[in-house]
């Protein structure tokens, strides 16, 4: 599915460009923009909680974005709509010390303070619909800003606690120790934890290279948590904040 | 891909800019336990008594063995090693009078929130029976979860926790359990008395996630080390604890039933093969040529070449009368010398699944136990003369 997206707008954009056959682009009423892009960025508490220690790694992940936005601009003010599809995705290792967790699975339940290594995956596929108000500066530039509301498709939110040990409960609970290998150490998976639909602002800029051909960068600035908020193992409320990084093509 | 990376990299710039300074420690335990000095080497048997190393931290007494408490000082100073930054009370090293009994010691953690007690002791090594009833026990609590704990009383009234199961293991993936829910609990129908029920159980969930499908009910002479039950699961059995006798036989009674479905440690049901008890006992050389500690696991505790003689009932036909076991020790003669310096460690063992370490049995299997009695050679001799 979401290759089949990606294919279809590089096929688009190159044949928008070969073609290249539009009219003239300034004061233009409407506009349609096809967007390409990637995400990077986390899903993460404000403000690294005490108990991370260091991270240790951070991975490239699928995260692109692509999608097609409707502009209207009667003057230099204008509005914009449309839906994306995309992946706020998420790779990383960090290192904990009493950092609180709980393992579910079935009928059989584990909780306590987890002191080692944390390989975390968070994968989010989504339908985002942006509503912005838009702003021209310039000649090439466009300032945009507004909510955004995503429908999430695909999530997952899992990982691997290794290389340390569990205090079940609190600090005085007994001690759990974790190896480096699977059966030694405890997976944890909270997917079906994870709200369905989340909300934020997201601002940024479109910059116009050539005639149709665009970059654009926009700051995607979760302001609901990633989990549903009577979900208490995760601490800290985790948002999805992600900066997009592409090119578009307008017309 | 470059303007990616520099991306992801700058990310986590931004984080690791925003890692707080670390916490004060949480933890609250005693790590290790010693008596420093010469002056005191003559209560214990031999030095290496006189240091506790990786005390478990589920543990929560520490006990030194001594030959005898008559020699004990009225006091003396004992050294802890304990979480970094956490405060000990009475202070470190300080004398205190342990010929009364347990001290209790409390362990304050760095961050002062939080307080671990431990009962400090000093005890002599000899049981005044080696004739086990399985009378007493403890109920623990544990995460709101319950379990039994056997222990033995010497004359003085005196608790000696000799006994361990892998019942606190078998609670980290429950909740809300009982003692009868775990997979070794004190029955009130024992052959005389309370008994010992030993049952194999499925491990949940989460013990299939770990690999480790079903638990099987195990009572032990030795410790049961918590910390290793996912690293390692043949490390978590400790078996043993020192004698200073030559064990001859062992007897008792019991009742057995296997369960239905035979599994291997994938939980892959084996048609050709039904659930065995196993009831064995083994004595060993306690000290490696270096003078070391050596203790028998999972792994070993039949094949160690520590093994001095070991008995194993050769078989336990399922019934569900109390039928009698009896077994013989046999194997190498012990060395006088060394059972004099307290050279050598007996463990006892009761499992309702015999490959049970390996998670291998039943779900269902039960065995009872009850009225098993060692007897020796130095006793039979006394008895004699």
């Amino acid at each position: 599915m979401k290759r089949i997206i990606i294919i279809s707008l590089a096929f688009f954009m190159s044949l928008l460009l070969a073609g290249n056959t539009f009219g003239q682009e300034k004061n233009k009423f409407f506009h349609v923009i096809v967007r390409a892009g990637y995400n990077v960025g986390g899903t993460a508490p404000l403000g690294v909680p005490a108990t991370i220690r260091s991270i240790d790694s951070f991975k490239l992940t699928p995260s692109v974005m692509g999608g097609i936005d409707f502009q209207l601009t009667p003057g230099r003010w204008g509005i914009l709509a449309g839906v994306h599809y995309e992946n706020k995705a998420m790779d990383t290792e960090v290192t904990t010390k009493g950092y609180r967790m709980e393992l579910v699975k079935g009928d059989s339940r584990m909780e306590g303070l987890f002191t080692g290594h944390v390989k975390q995956e968070v994968t989010q596929w989504m339908l985002t619909i942006p509503v912005m108000l838009t702003c021209r500066l310039g000649n090439r530039v466009t300032w945009k800003v507004g909510p955004y509301i995503s429908i999430l498709t695909d999530k997952d939110f899992s990982g691997i606690a290794s290389d340390g040990y569990l205090r079940q409960g609190d600090p005085t609970g007994p001690r759990i120790n974790m190896g480096d290998k699977e059966g030694e150490w405890a997976t944890y998976d909270f997917s079906d934890e994870m709200e369905d639909r989340q909300y934020g602002v997201a601002m940024g800029f479109d910059w116009r290279v050539t005639r149709h051909l665009g970059i654009m960068t926009d700051v995607n600035w979760g302001l609901t948590g990633v989990f549903d908020s009577d979900f208490k193992t995760v601490e800290q409320t985790l948002y999805p904040i992600y900066a997009t990084v592409g090119l578009y093509l307008a017309f | 891909m470059k303007i990616r990376y520099s991306f992801a990299l700058l990310f986590v710039l931004l984080l690791t800019s925003c890692i707080k300074d670390e916490l004060p420690n949480a933890e609250c335990d005693i790590l290790s336990a010693w008596v420093e000095g010469d002056q005191y080497a003559d209560i214990f048997y031999n030095k290496s008594q006189m240091r506790l190393e990786n005390i478990s931290a589920s543990e929560k007494e520490v006990v030194f063995t001594v030959r005898s408490l008559i020699s004990m000082p009225k006091k003396l100073p004992v050294h802890f090693e304990i979480t970094p930054g956490a405060t000990i009370e009475p202070a470190n090293g300080s004398e205190q009078d342990f010929t009364k009994g347990p001290v209790t010691y409390t362990v304050t953690s760095e961050d002062g929130e939080w307080k671990r007690q431990y009962a400090v002791a000093f005890k002599e090594l000899n049981l005044p029976t080696y004739k086990f009833s399985f009378e007493n026990y403890e109920t623990v609590e544990l995460y709101g979860n319950y379990y039994h704990e056997f222990y033995e009383v010497d004359q003085s009234g005196t608790h000696h926790n000799i006994w361990a199961s892998g019942n606190s293991g078998a609670v980290l993936v429950k909740t809300d359990s009982k003692p009868e829910d775990q997979p070794t609990y004190s029955t009130p129908n024992g052959y005389a008395g309370r008994g010992v029920c030993l049952n194999t159980q499925d491990a949940g969930s989460l013990g299939h996630l770990f690999g480790k499908p079903i638990a099987a009910g195990n009572l032990f002479m030795g410790k049961f080390i918590l910390e290793n039950v996912l690293v390692d699961a043949l490390k978590a059995t400790e078996f043993g604890r020192p004698i200073d006798r030559v064990p001859v036989r062992v007897t008792g009674y019991y009742k057995y039933h296997p369960g239905a479905v035979f599994t291997d440690k994938d939980m892959h049901e084996i048609p050709s093969r039904t659930d065995e008890a196993s009831i064995y006992a083994v004595f060993y050389r306690n000290k490696d040529s270096e003078g070391k500690d050596v203790y028998l696991y999972g792994n070993d505790v039949l094949s160690s070449p520590y093994i001095v003689k070991k008995a194993q009932v050769a078989s336990l036909p399922p019934t569900d009368e109390w039928t009698r076991f009896e077994m013989f020790f046999e194997g190498d003669e012990a060395d006088t010398q060394i059972l004099t310096s307290q050279g050598y460690n007996m463990t006892l063992v009761f499992s309702s699944s015999k490959e049970g370490a390996s998670f291998e049995g039943a779900v269902g299997s039960v065995l009872y136990v009850d009225e098993v009695e060692v007897s020796f050679e130095e006793l039979e001799t006394t008895d004699a003369s």
